[in-house]
């Protein structure tokens, strides 16, 4: 009675700084970072993301950011699209809610990555991940988290799981 | 399970952990909400899996949906088999009900669909009128189904992302994709299924009393369910929706109508009593569903939640040419109170919101041909720097700075283009909690917004331009000295500051909408310069050393600003202290070799254009044949 199928999973990253990070972070920061990556996850034709408002989602490549940087295969899951949804849902009400929304610790990255544990046991890469404590080892991060920390990242989409 | 009958006859199934002959393993069990970790035999099977975790988390257990590694936990499957060891993780879906499948198909296929996760997805108001649409008594059962696909279909074309599993999500998401874009409200209209339904009144009534707010306020308002039970009303309700222009006309007959009543001793309150009681909690109420109320969306397509639409859309479509204290029309509809009208901010004094000290504008930066087509980018498109500035970001930037000027100073500090110039830097770091005080000023801010202020500035330095071609001979008489390097360097500083800003923050530059790090250069700039000289005046007000400031300033301006960092943040051109000559240098070449010889007539044009060779030439032609 085999009637799981698999979902491919894939990992979108964008560089939110379009190529500046590359050439200016060494400058800014004394470090050199080859972007400043936002991450999404598409599985079952959709992306899904999380940004200030919420757990998002939209077409694949539909945010206002275009096309992803690079893609990421993340594998594949068997889990249905509805049990998907029932998940995030349960992440929009709990850990993943609008007002969660931290630049630094709680970001689109942290979801991607837990969703994409969710989905395949695997984790995102790790230079993602890795990013807010390298900018905060910098004392320009230092300098900089009390205004971060205060900024939430939209990039698009209006499709609010779980919200309002 | 045969292995515990063969183990342990004896003992029921109910002990799990024991009676298996394998290792006791801890697995953790994640769910989004919360884990935990639960012991279990090492061989057990997902069935036993399932039972313990049921207990633990309270849940049935075909409610349980178990995931490892990517894969679904199937009953007959054991543990072992996926691989799940001591200390790792199995993730836990709990199924909340039955759900009625994926898309559309939805409520076509099963009118009991309770959408239990309504209590968490959407609003209340979606789930009934869901149920209505798919079990309504009057309408043909064809039309049902139809009106979802319908939906469906348009809103996949709409390349909204439909698709989703949940039926009121599809809702929401349609809702939302209308409140927020009127156009696509008229799209669907024409669609002819939609107009179908909308003519019968039957159905539409249906919908409309299916959402509890709704019930509650018809129960408040007989007035209402009077409406929507009178079928020649509602099918002229309908005929309207379809029409959006007829929609308006009426509307605006309406608005004529109330404002008529207003004037009537007493009618105003009588038609804010109107506002507040019946059509707020309506259009409250019809926001959350689409298509209770055709009136609240089409009307003008307001964005501002709960702007009447009876009243005119104050809203502005923004008005660049009216002044920016856009006192609302007296002739205005009732209801006063919920409209706002939100142009560029509070009215700034006619007189000076900067408190720029005319004597001493003497702002060369603003003359750099970078600065100008910037200024008039501004003037001419009020809405950027509106939008700029209003951005949250920008102004929870801005407070963040001004709260901590430590850390502005930081920031400028480790901009580039100050590394090479202490003396910048200090200057700056003093002038900057005023710099900073002043950004925060929502005058400043909107003069900034102000077209027609960006405008006079703009005048007032071309004018002052002129004067110093006409009249070089100030020239000899100013000192160049601390000051003139701080107003020039200022538009390399803030111009950089939010430039440098995006590339090292994480996430900032996604905030920013796309031609802003061209805008943002510049802006702070422009403001920053007005703001320095009433910052710098005051402080050394009416004494001879203001007068040399004055001076100075006025040397900067002739010496064609600061160059540096404008429009780009760019090099760090902070060095006004070179001749005119050396700094057009190279201008100067270029000209020589196009075949301008005169060196004394380019090297004017050259300084009133400030270095910009394509004006210069053309001023060299323009005065040639004179």
């Amino acid at each position: 009675m085999d009637q799981t199928d698999s979902f491919p999973v894939k990992l979108y990253v964008y560089d939110l700084s379009r190529g500046m990070a590359r050439q200016l972070s060494a400058v800014m920061l004394g470090k050199h970072l080859d972007g400043i990556w936002h991450t999404a996850v598409v599985v079952h034709g959709k992306e899904y993301f999380f940004v200030g408002e919420g757990i998002n989602s939209c077409l694949p490549g539909g945010t206002p950011l275009g096309e992803p940087d690079s893609v990421v295969d993340l594998g594949i899951t068997e889990v249905p699209a509805e049990i998907f949804m029932e998940y995030l849902t349960s992440l929009a009400e709990s850990t993943y809610s609008s007002n969660k929304y931290n630049l630094f610790e709680h970001n689109c990255n942290t979801f991607s990555n837990e969703v994409a544990q969710f989905l395949t046991g695997k984790k995102i890469p790790s230079y993602i991940t890795d990013l807010p404590s390298e900018v905060l080892s910098t004392p320009f991060g230092q300098a900089l988290r009390p205004l971060l920390d205060s900024i939430n990242i939209n990039p698009g989409g209006s499709n609010i799981t779980g919200q309002r | 399970m045969a292995d515990q009958g063969a183990a342990d006859p004896g003992n029921n199934n109910n002990n799990k952990a024991e009676d298996s002959e394998g290792t006791i393993i801890k697995v953790t069990v994640k769910t989004p909400k919360d884990k935990e970790e639960i012991a279990i035999a090492e061989d057990a099977s997902v069935t036993q899996f399932k039972e313990e975790i049921s207990r633990r988390f309270k849940a049935k257990q075909d409610q349980l949906v178990l995931i490892f590694a990517g894969k679904i936990l199937k009953d007959g499957d054991s543990l072992s088999q996926h691989g799940i060891k001591d200390g790792l993780t199995v993730h836990l879906v709990i199924k909340t009900a039955q759900k009625a499948g994926e898309g559309a198909s939805a409520a076509a296929s099963s009118s009991t669909s309770t959408p239990a996760a309504s209590s968490s997805t959407s609003s209340p108001g979606t789930n009934p009128s869901s149920t209505a649409g798919s079990t309504g008594s009057a309408p043909p059962s064809t039309q049902t189904p139809n009106l979802l696909t319908g939906f469906g279909d348009l809103s996949s074309l709409a390349g909204l992302g439909m698709g989703s599993s949940n039926f009121m999500e599809l809702q929401q998401q349609m809702q939302r994709q209308l409140m927020s874009n009127p156009e696509m409200l008229s799209q669907i209209m024409e669609n002819p299924l939609v107009q179908n339904m909308m003519s019968n009144p039957d159905l539409m009534r249906q919908m409309i009393m299916a959402n509890p707010q709704m019930q509650t306020l018809m129960e408040r308002n007989p007035e209402i369910s009077h409406m929507l039970n009178n079928p020649e009303l509602m099918r002229q309700t309908m005929e309207l929706a379809r029409n959006p222009a007829m929609m308006q006309e009426m509307m605006r007959n309406q608005d004529r109508a109330l404002s008529n009543l207003e004037s009537i001793p007493g009618g105003y309150n009588a038609l804010r009593r109107m506002y507040t009681d019946i059509q707020e909690p309506m259009f409250s109420a019809a926001r959350e569903q689409f298509g209770s109320n055709p009136f609240s969306a089409l009307g003008g397509g307001s964005d501002s939640g709960v702007q009447p639409s009876r009243t005119e859309n104050r809203e502005p479509l923004p008005n660049p040419w009216s002044p920016p204290n856009s006192s609302n029309p007296p002739e205005s509809g009732g209801g006063t109170t919920g409209s706002t009208s939100t142009t560029g901010g509070t009215t700034p004094s006619v007189s000076n919101p900067l408190g720029i000290n005319p004597g001493s504008l003497g702002n060369g930066m603003f003359n750099s041909p970078g600065m100008q087509s910037l200024l008039q980018q501004i003037s001419e498109n009020p809405q950027l720097m509106q939008n700029m500035l209003s951005a949250p970001y920008m102004r929870s930037m801005m407070q963040s700075l001004s709260q901590n000027p430590e850390l502005a100073s930081q920031v400028l500090m480790n901009n580039p283009l100050f590394a090479g110039n202490p003396q910048l830097q200090e200057q700056f770091r003093s002038q900057l909690p005023v710099f900073l005080q002043q950004m925060q000023n929502p005058e400043a801010l909107s003069v900034m917004t102000n077209p027609r202020a960006m405008q006079a500035l703009m005048q007032i330095q071309q004018g002052l331009q002129t004067l110093q071609t006409e009249a070089p001979g100030l020239m000899p008489s100013l000192m160049p000295g601390g000051m003139p390097g701080m107003p020039g360097g200022m538009p390399g500083m803030p111009g950089g500051m939010p430039g440098g800003m995006p590339g090292g923050m994480p996430g900032m530059p996604g905030g920013m909408p796309g031609g802003m790090p061209g805008g943002i250069p510049g802006i702070p700039t422009g403001g920053a310069m007005p703001t320095e000289n009433p910052a710098s005046s005051p402080s050394s007000a009416a004494t001879n050393p203001a007068q040399q400031q004055l001076m100075q300033q006025m040397l900067q301006m002739f010496a064609g600003g600061g160059g540096g960092g404008v429009g780009g943040g760019g090099g760090g051109g902070t060095a006004t202290t070179q001749t005119p000559e050396m700094r057009f240098q190279s201008q100067l070449d270029q000209l020589n070799a196009m075949g301008f010889i005169n060196r004394e007539a380019n090297l004017q044009a050259l300084i009133a254009t400030g270095g910009d060779i394509n004006a210069a030439i053309e001023r060299l032609l323009g005065s040639q044949p004179s």
